[in-house]
């Protein structure tokens, strides 16, 4: 097992900790203002001064009985302070987030969710490192990663690196990449010892810059596949990950991965699966959906009528003709399962 | 008795991308697909040629393309939920603009178009039934509620006197539109109803769907009088033949079939391709021969001609 990875164990103090200080909190905020003293304490980092080396285990350790704690509350005395309040509550309930959902998420990532909010990066830095050590927890228990190492690239609890921290990309052996939009399905391809990477909905920076640069460095030949769901948020997460997102426009060329292909759900594998099982259903777009697609339609240049990507703008279309969406789970029921589907498909897309 | 069809002709990659429906007038074949401009193509001269690209015409593409038997006036709904209105002078088509405007929160997804040109009866996403009278600048003159489901597919009776409309819960239903009632909800589909088409007579109704049966409705009765089964893919369009006689399907697998509305047998099977057909129509008749076009996600339209066993 891997030290870095999440588990249910390394979750409990922190859901713990999360717990008891929201519920305080909302406490403290459901008495009457005058007897309202919402506040979070967090024990401040030692510096070097107020640390020993332990002379059990020669690890550098706190001098015991200097520990300071440093208390934000709201309103505070100053415009400062209730910001910096503030902060710790939206950093605890990103981290939060990123555990009810499995994922990890790195300082970076945290920053960029609101950069003005935060105003820099060393204030995030500061209050996810006051957390891990108030609560007693390395910061990867957070779910805040920094790299791990790349050897464990087919380990289903493998976290994307940093890429920053990854000297070297040794993907040789690899037949293809398949970037998984969802979670689940992810789960179950990894129990079946397929090597894959797993984005997990809307990928965050840190996974687009590190398949990026996987791509950079792999051989020019070697298939790079998305498997997305056959709806607005799948092509839209596809496009992502190939082209880069309006919001981040000044880091795409360093986070595209231009020879991304789409291995699927397009609608007339969805249909061909549903008619092979008794009374099969498939999903109809909300009216949310077709708002999205139109919207893309008329406003993505991938997606543009003269654009690179035709053959997303067909199925996007299709999908509002028909009126119907596709979740890639529907391949699951399938013969050949998911894993046979993949294969042929593969084999379909490569000659 | 099976028939012949022959290949005629094609228009190859007519349009970038899906050609989503047609239309054909006494001279044209009109095309729109998932690209901004409409095509036009001569039926007059059996090399099918571009005569007319309207450019531009929806910009997010373009689901449905309906005219009037004169070949003066179309109308095109694109995916935007923008309704255009066309007319044709001279062999020309160019945007009626007064009409269009009028038409701009019309809201309807299925449309049709009255033998005159006339009425544009549309069904709404949200399952109204809707009739605008063009000669009066496109006035709203009716709005049925249905049940709520998704109006995919509309036609008008070829006197104009019902609306059928097809839904994707699977419901059919005939209004009057001279009373604005529904004499019937027809029964028999379940699954998402994808075409519905009059007889050129009006005695009959064609619907079919994700089922891949075409169910026949006698109109003035509401019963169900046969079922067509034998394509084994969701049924995208159908349409009949001038006389009545035949009933053209096309589907999603990219067959068309030519079926006997006298012996409920299909006559004949043609494919060019195993992408999806969104559209299937006769041609005008061209002396005593009868031909037929098709279109879809092969981005061409294709043309078939009986085969006059002589």
């Amino acid at each position: 097992m891997d030290p870095h990875s999440p588990s249910l164990s390394r979750d409990t103090p922190v859901r713990e900790y999360i717990d008891t200080t929201l519920t305080a909190l909302l406490h403290q905020l459901s008495l009457p203002p005058a007897d309202s003293h919402p506040a979070i304490s967090l024990k401040r980092r030692p510096s070097p001064a107020s640390c020993t080396i332990n002379p059990s285990n020669r690890a550098l350790e706190e001098i015991p009985g200097v520990q300071v704690q440093r208390i934000y509350s709201w309103p505070g005395r100053t415009a400062y302070e209730a910001w910096r309040f503030t902060v710790v509550i939206r950093v605890l309930s990103i981290i939060e987030q990123a555990m009810r959902t499995g994922r990890a998420i790195s300082k970076r990532d945290i920053y960029y969710i609101d950069p003005e909010y935060f105003r820099s990066q060393t204030v995030v830095d500061g209050v996810i490192d006051d957390l891990a050590y108030t609560i007693g927890v390395d910061r990867t228990a957070l779910h805040v990663v920094r790299p791990v190492s790349f050897s464990n690239f087919d380990s289903q609890e493998t976290l994307i690196p940093q890429i920053e921290d990854v000297d070297k990309i040794d993907i040789s052996g690899v037949r293809w990449v398949l970037v998984v939009e969802k979670e689940a399905v992810f789960q179950r391809l990894a129990r079946s010892s397929y090597h894959l990477n797993a984005g997990k909905g809307y990928p965050d920076l840190c996974t687009r810059r590190f398949l990026s640069r996987l791509s950079d460095t792999a051989a020019p030949n070697l298939p790079f596949y998305a498997l997305v769901d056959g709806d607005p948020d799948g092509v839209a997460i596809m496009s992502t990950y190939k082209y880069g997102s309006a919001a981040h426009a000044h880091n795409n060329s360093r986070m595209s991965i231009p020879r991304l292909q789409w291995l699927g759900l397009r609608v007339t594998d969805a249909i061909a699966a549903v008619d092979s099982v008794e009374d099969g259903v498939l999903l109809s777009l909300t009216a949310r959906d077709r708002k999205k697609i139109v919207a893309m339609l008329r406003n993505s240049p991938v997606l543009a009528s003269n654009g690179p990507e035709l053959g997303w703008r067909a199925e996007l279309q299709r999908m509002l003709m028909l009126n119907i969406k596709a979740e890639i789970e529907i391949l699951y029921e399938q013969e050949k399962g998911l894993e046979g589907w993949i294969d042929q498909e593969m084999s379909r897309q490569t000659h | 008795m099976s028939k012949q069809y022959l290949t005629w002709g094609s228009a190859d990659n007519a349009h970038p991308i899906d050609i989503f429906s047609l239309a054909v007038t006494d001279k044209h074949i009109l095309s729109a697909s998932g690209a901004s401009s409409l095509k036009v193509h001569s039926t007059t001269d059996t090399d099918f040629p571009l005569v007319q690209s309207i450019d531009d015409a929806h910009k997010v593409g373009c689901h449905h393309i309906v005219t009037d038997t004169k070949g003066q006036r179309a109308a095109s709904a694109g995916f935007e939920g923008d309704i255009k209105i066309w007319s044709c002078q001279e062999g020309n088509w160019s945007a009626d603009s007064v009409i269009t405007a009028n038409l701009t929160a019309a809201d309807a997804w299925a449309i049709a178009l009255s033998q005159d040109g006339q009425y544009l009866a549309g069904a709404t996403q949200d399952g109204h039934i809707k009739v605008w009278d063009l000669n009066a600048e496109g006035t709203q003159i009716r709005d049925h509620e249905t049940k709520g489901s998704f109006g995919t597919c509309i036609d008008l009776s070829s006197d104009g006197r019902f609306i059928a409309s097809g839904h994707e819960n699977g419901a059919v239903y005939i209004f009057s539109t001279e009373t604005g009632r529904m004499p019937f909800s027809l029964s028999g589909l379940v699954k998402p109803v994808r075409a519905v088409s009059f007889s050129p007579g009006g005695k009959l109704l064609a619907a079919a769907g994700d089922s891949k049966v075409i169910v026949l409705y006698d109109t003035s009765s509401g019963e169900q009088v046969a079922n067509l089964s034998g394509h084994s893919a969701w049924i995208m369009s159908l349409a009949w033949s001038h006389t009545g006689e035949y009933l053209l399907s096309g589907s999603f697998d990219g067959k068309v079939k030519v079926w006997s509305i006298d012996t409920k047998l299909c006559v004949a099977t043609h494919s060019e391709t195993e992408k999806a057909l969104w559209s299937v129509k006769w041609l005008p008749k061209t002396g005593k021969t009868e031909g037929f076009a098709t279109a879809g996600a092969n981005r061409s339209l294709s043309f078939y001609r009986e085969a006059t066993g002589g």
